[in-house]
């Protein structure tokens, strides 16, 4: 998890380019070799939604492979957040929202009466495109999920648990001397990565990142997809992204959204380069959104 | 230069309407200012500590009349009484209006109507109010007895003022507490939801927080109203001046003193001005100033914690 190559705040700017190039090169490269999956963490089975009369996604099947990351792509509109949405149940709070199909994770259908809706967010976590910390210190940001998920945490514990967080988020060196310090005040980069490092807390198995570098510049963009690849050998990670260029770059799988239909799901690289649907030849080529 | 942009003659309305807004703007300061500036002017004899700290004694010489002791005193205890009365249900409400209300039931649309006309209740009639419904025998508890034997309460106390008043300021509470939480940005929850952070959990360790400023500056102002009020005190007060016993800051006479009448500031003016029984305008001038200012320092509290707040961001 080292920074090295990574452009800090006080590099003088002459270097900074250099590092900017060869992060982005980086990150083109074959990635390191992964375990193989172990199955779907997330089976998505027929799965339609509407709200109120309007229906936004019809008949989507699919499954997020774990410790892999998947990419949902489309143009604006075409349902993927609704999707990403639909995975860990946050469109239950969208009044009118009404969906058919079946999403399992872990093998239980997670729209299930039964089912606590907490401890399924626990488990798969979001991550938002615009950085939302809570307005109180870098700690308590981790601290409160953490709390909530595990009352009699002790304090020891407790610091363990935004040490480790924050390392995995690769926040830590540039946080640890002031914790106490305002999350407000971070730059955005470093907020996104407060969020991943909250989402992280809790020892999620999934994490859902909804165009998480749409409100970042190109470092911290770079930045935060370097994560996502280390974080992609413990973690399952599904990212919906309008930037098809880092689709190509850092994920494995991608299904590729079309006016709430599910056009066409695969590997990146056959997706990309040998795309089986005219519609996903004329995206990911440019033509059109 | 190209003439068709050289200025075509005076355009009287545009110039015209500026200079009258900024007149009436200067009415307003000048009104300000000269009603301010006579009360200080007129009751400045008032601010010293003598007045202040002496109570007032039946006498019909000025010199003789004491001080205002006693009204300061019940003007505090009567804004912090109601404020703690109408603080946790004004706050309560407004949660359950931003947040677990459902804006589509036909019911939302009464709650919010009925807050609306209790906005809109003059004070004299929530006076009227209190007095009837607290002279009722069950509330005796809230003022004396009254007469031996009878068969209602007093009715007047700082108890029944408190809750009355705390009644009459608790829309405006209640709207400014929503409006704060309302205002907190929604990615805070959506955020905590997202961690399987339960509502009420959210509510009370991130959005209450956030809109505290918020809260609190509709609270203090609040205590503005109730610090002014005086149809209210006059009529669920009683018209007296002293309070209920001698001794009144002894902690075990509290309770003695709650359930009295008394006066604050308001009614103390009212009655030492030509248009009440007393006629000591030079006491009722003193009191206003004190008033006035004990107001406007509320008021500049409330500034400063928004502000404060803002820059928080």
């Amino acid at each position: 998890m080292s920074n090295a190559g990574i452009a800090t705040e006080e590099r003088p700017a002459a270097n900074r380019t250099e590092a900017l190039l060869a992060d982005l090169d980086t990150a083109a490269k074959p990635r390191r070799s992964r375990r193989p999956s172990a199955g779907a963490a997330l089976t998505i089975d027929s799965l339609g939604v509407s709200y109120g009369k309007k229906q936004v996604l019809a008949d989507v099947s699919f499954e997020v492979p774990e410790h892999r990351i998947t990419a949902l792509i489309g143009p604006s509109g075409c349902g993927k957040s609704t999707v990403l949405r639909c995975l860990n149940r946050m469109n239950d709070a969208i009044t009118g929202f009404r969906m058919e199909g079946h999403v399992s994770f872990a093998g239980q259908d997670i729209y299930d009466r039964r089912v606590d809706v907490t401890e399924l967010r626990r488990a798969v976590g979001m991550v938002f495109q615009q950085p939302n910390p809570f307005p109180m210190s870098v700690y308590e940001n981790i601290a409160l999920a953490v709390r909530e998920h595990n009352p009699r945490v002790s304090r020891h514990e407790l610091d363990d648990t935004v040490e480790f967080a924050l390392r995995q988020a690769n926040l830590w060196d540039e946080v640890r001397s002031e914790l106490k310090r305002s999350a407000l005040g971070l730059s955005g980069g470093q907020q996104q990565r407060l969020c991943i490092a909250r989402a992280l807390a809790v020892k999620p198995a999934v994490i859902l990142l909804d165009e998480p570098c749409a409100s970042l510049d190109p470092i911290s963009t770079a930045r935060i997809e370097e994560l996502l690849l280390e974080l992609s050998n413990e973690y399952t990670i599904a990212i919906v992204t309008h930037n098809l260029a880092q689709a190509h770059r850092i994920c494995d799988d991608v299904a590729f959204f079309l006016i709430g239909e599910l056009v066409e799901f695969g590997p990146v690289s056959q997706v990309f380069d040998n795309p089986r649907r005219r519609e996903t030849a004329e995206y990911v080529r440019g033509s059109f959104g | 230069m190209n003439s068709s942009m050289l200025k075509r003659g005076l355009r009287l309305r545009s110039t015209l309407g500026p200079i009258v807004c900024g007149l009436a703007a200067l009415v307003v300061a000048a009104a300000c200012i000269f009603i301010f500036g006579y009360l200080i002017q007129q009751g400045w004899h008032a601010l010293n500590w003598t007045f202040l700290s002496t109570d007032p004694q039946p006498s019909l010489l000025e010199e003789q009349a004491g001080g205002i002791r006693i009204p300061i005193a019940g003007t505090l205890i009567l804004v912090i009484l109601s404020t703690l009365l109408s603080l946790p249900i004004a706050v309560g409400a407004a949660i359950y209006l931003a947040e677990y209300l459902d804006e589509r039931r036909w019911w939302t649309r009464g709650i919010r109507l009925g807050l609306e006309v209790l906005a809109g209740v003059p004070s004299v009639v929530f006076g009227m109010f209190g007095i009837a419904m607290f002279s009722k025998h069950m509330f005796t508890v809230l003022s004396s007895q009254g007469a031996e034997g009878a068969q209602a309460a007093f009715g007047r106390s700082f108890l029944v003022a408190s809750i009355v008043m705390g009644i009459h300021v608790l829309p405006f509470v209640i709207k400014t507490a929503e409006e704060s939480i309302r205002s907190v940005p929604v990615g805070y929850r959506q955020g905590a939801a997202a961690l399987g952070i339960t509502k009420f959990r959210a509510l009370r360790k991130i959005v209450i927080p956030a809109a505290a400023p918020g809260i609190a500056t509709g609270t203090i102002l609040g205590m503005g109203l109730t610090a002014g009020d005086t149809a209210i005190v006059w009529l669920t007060l009683g018209g007296t001046i002293n309070f209920a016993t001698d001794n009144w800051w002894q902690a075990p006479h509290w309770l003695e003193v709650l359930r009295g009448p008394g006066s604050t500031l308001t009614t103390f003016i009212y009655f030492t001005s030509p248009a009440g029984e007393g006629n000591a305008t030079g006491l009722a001038f003193g009191a206003a100033a004190v008033l006035v200012l004990v107001v406007l320092v509320l008021n500049l509290a409330a500034l400063l914690i928004a502000r404060l707040s803002a820059a928080r961001g």
